[in-house]
């Protein structure tokens, strides 16, 4: 985990209305959380120097996807949980998985499904 | 007032909306995230959707005003506007979104041009529709938790 309690989340997805629900159910559990709208905002936040716990990570984005994105950010050492979440279909969950990812979820995210997988992470007591 | 007679007006058409295929199962999602620390959340949600599909749809306008049809790009827009769509459960709205895009891979601009038509169609209506919704929300005042139709 980054070094405080609270568990740090990186929100990446190029669309606003999806970035706010998201937001909206992640701060009901306490998450302290971060937007970005693209792969290479995404990748950039850590060059920066900040740190997460959790990556929700979209695919289909302007420039950098989240494949992209997620085999970035593995091959700077990045440890963070990734959930990717995407509209693709299966397809896309093996490019996901072989980038480095840890979980996989279709849109529309299931919030159930989103808390299974947030509890199986430890993020929720 | 009778904000009995308001919140039934406010459910019917709510119910309607669900019924007639403009919305699906994802808008329950975003009513299960309202609460006290978020008491106006599926308004502001659908209110930013209104407003972002708005923009995209402006470029989709734009792209399809150009001589030459940029397929990939129309493409792309139509895409995150089908994202948006799918976040809020605009059901009906997210359909012409995926044939749109059909005809976008058949490079199909007449397809792409009546397509769009319909979009613009749909977005107008559930625009209408919700406003009306939420404005009898408003007037009937702080209600229970809605109840899901039957399915």
């Amino acid at each position: 985990m980054a070094s405080s309690q609270v568990v740090k989340v990186l929100i990446v997805d190029d669309d606003v209305v999806t970035r706010r629900i998201y937001r909206t159910m992640l701060l009901r559990f306490g998450f302290e959380i971060t937007e970005a709208g693209d792969g290479k905002s995404a990748v950039n936040q850590f060059l920066t120097g900040n740190e997460y716990d959790l990556i929700l990570m979209d695919n289909d984005m302007p420039g950098m996807n989240g494949v992209e994105a997620t085999r970035t950010l593995r091959g700077m050492g990045i440890l963070a949980k990734i959930i990717a979440i995407t509209a693709d279909d299966a397809n896309s969950r093996g490019a996901f998985l072989d980038a480095g990812a840890d979980e996989f979820l279709l849109k529309p995210v299931n919030f159930t499904m989103l808390t299974v997988i947030l509890k199986a992470f430890n993020f929720l007591n | 007032m009778d904000y009995v007679h308001l919140r039934r007006q406010a459910a019917s058409l709510r119910k309607g909306l669900f019924d007639q295929g403009y919305l699906d199962e994802q808008f329950y999602q975003l009513e299960d995230l309202q609460d006290d620390a978020s008491p106006n959340f599926v308004e502001e949600v659908v209110t930013l959707f209104f407003r972002d599909s708005a923009r995209l749809m402006a470029n989709i306008d734009q792209a399809l005003d150009k001589c030459v049809k940029d397929f990939n790009k129309l493409d792309v827009y139509m895409q995150q506007l089908k994202g948006s769509c799918t976040s809020i459960g605009a059901s009906r709205m997210k359909t012409e979104c995926t044939a749109f895009r059909e005809c976008c891979r058949d490079e199909n601009i007449e397809g792409c041009m009546r397509s769009f038509q319909k979009i613009k169609r749909e977005h107008s209506v559930l625009r209408q529709k919700l406003e009306s919704y939420f404005q009898l929300l408003r007037q009937a005042g702080p209600v229970e938790c809605a109840t899901r139709p039957n399915k």
